[in-house]
């Protein structure tokens, strides 16, 4: 089982990687959407990632904003499903 | 200096001088044809829909039907209608160039079907090309937080309805390849185009354009877009006021690209048009959400997100709409 703390490097990682963006920029409760940092396709290849990273599907009902909004919601969706 | 404007209502967008917006229209398609880009008629591409009959309209009578190709350009997933009722809209504007260019092979040749159908095969593995019907659409509300996401849906000989979120691999691949589509289609109109010295005529509208539903180098390929300003319940305004027979006004505006019925609402706006007009035309004119919330019987949230949703779509799309770099 993953700590929460290995989650959070994991996805945050993930983003910065994949974005490009300052690691400043983003803290745990930044509204990731809202600001721009991920998009459409940012929120399908994250899906992905999750899928991948994690061995977690996401259905079409999980997909609200409440599971994706900010690194705090994705780490609470990914243990969720843990 | 204050300045004082409409108050928002459902009329805000109706042209009232409908006889002027089109003569400026074809005035200006004959400016842009004849001395911008010097060229001697227009080559348009007619499937049908309410956009390319607009189109198709105000061109025959900007340089007279005598200058003016109509091409259809079915494929095998086309509808039936689409054909008809673009020789019958040909018929109505006097344009006897018409020309039909199946253009199936070229989409087999580039591996258009196969790519696609690969594609959905892996997220619905009892996927039958031969017999199921398949779409990809959003199924989230404008209204949601989040960006959209596809689903793929499949539709057997039964009824039964299979639908699954699709991961972005397969979701590229299907995109990349039915864009073979509009790219073949934008080929085969520049042939006839450079054959004949005349400019083709882009048909996306103003939603098209702004929110990026159209094809970079497909369908969002052409010299002149003379709907390309216009609001789509605007477009149904001219369409009536032009002639447009009232089957082509009446009928559902689809994409015409996938196997299974599937209308622009299903893949890409997420809400009906008559809405999405307005709450664009708020969004874009600095309306407070809660003045266009009361006249579209919607909660201020709701204009909120789709405000949002708006603005992501045209961030997302900037991609499109961009020359080369360099």
């Amino acid at each position: 089982m993953q700590t929460e703390t290995i989650i959070k490097t994991k996805v945050k990682n993930y983003i910065i990687e994949s974005t490009f963006d300052d690691i400043e920029k983003l803290k745990d409760d930044t509204l990731i959407f809202e600001e721009g940092i991920l998009d459409s396709m940012g929120l399908l290849f994250l899906i992905e990632f999750l899928q991948e990273e994690f061995n977690l599907t996401t259905s079409d009902e999980e997909l609200v904003v409440e599971n994706f909004q900010s690194i705090n919601n994705i780490i609470a969706f990914i243990e969720s499903k843990m | 200096m204050t300045t004082t404007r409409k108050p928002f209502s459902k009329d805000i967008l109706h042209i009232e001088n409908i006889e002027t917006v089109c003569n400026e229209i074809i005035s200006k398609l004959k400016t842009d044809v004849a001395k911008k880009l010097q060229r001697r008629g227009a080559v348009i591409g007619i499937s049908g829909g309410i956009d390319s009959s607009v189109c198709m309209a105000l061109s025959a009578k900007a340089f007279g039907p005598n200058k003016v190709t109509a091409i259809m350009l079915p494929e095998q997933d086309s509808s039936g209608d689409s054909r008809m009722l673009a020789e019958k809209l040909a018929a109505k504007f006097d344009v006897t160039d018409t020309i039909v260019e199946d253009i199936t092979k070229a989409l087999d040749g580039f591996g258009c079907y196969q790519r696609r159908d690969d594609a959905i095969g892996r997220v619905i593995t009892n996927f039958d090309p031969l017999v199921d019907k398949a779409k990809i659409e959003i199924k989230q509300d404008a209204a949601s937080n989040l960006p959209p996401a596809f689903s793929v849906t499949v539709i057997k000989p039964n009824g039964d309805v299979i639908s699954k979120l699709l991961p972005v691999k397969e979701y590229l691949q299907i995109v990349a390849s039915t864009n073979f589509k509009q790219r073949s289609r934008m080929s085969m109109l520049y042939y006839h185009a450079e054959r004949l010295h005349y400019a083709v005529i882009g048909t996306p509208n103003k939603h098209e354009v702004e929110q990026g539903f159209f094809v970079k180098h497909g369908d969002g390929g052409a010299d002149v877009m003379p709907i390309g300003h216009l609001y789509k319940t605007q477009v149904y305004q001219l369409a009536s006021h032009l002639g447009v027979p009232q089957e082509i006004i009446d009928r559902t505006p689809t994409t015409d690209t996938y196997t299974a019925e599937q209308t622009q609402e299903d893949f890409f706006y997420q809400m009906p048009f008559e809405q999405m007009d307005l709450i664009w035309y708020g969004w874009e004119n600095d309306y407070p959400a809660d003045e266009v919330a009361k006249v579209m019987d919607r909660t201020s949230q709701d204009i909120e997100n789709i405000y949002k949703n708006f603005e992501r779509k045209k961030k997302t799309t900037e991609y499109l709409r961009m020359r080369p770099i360099f």
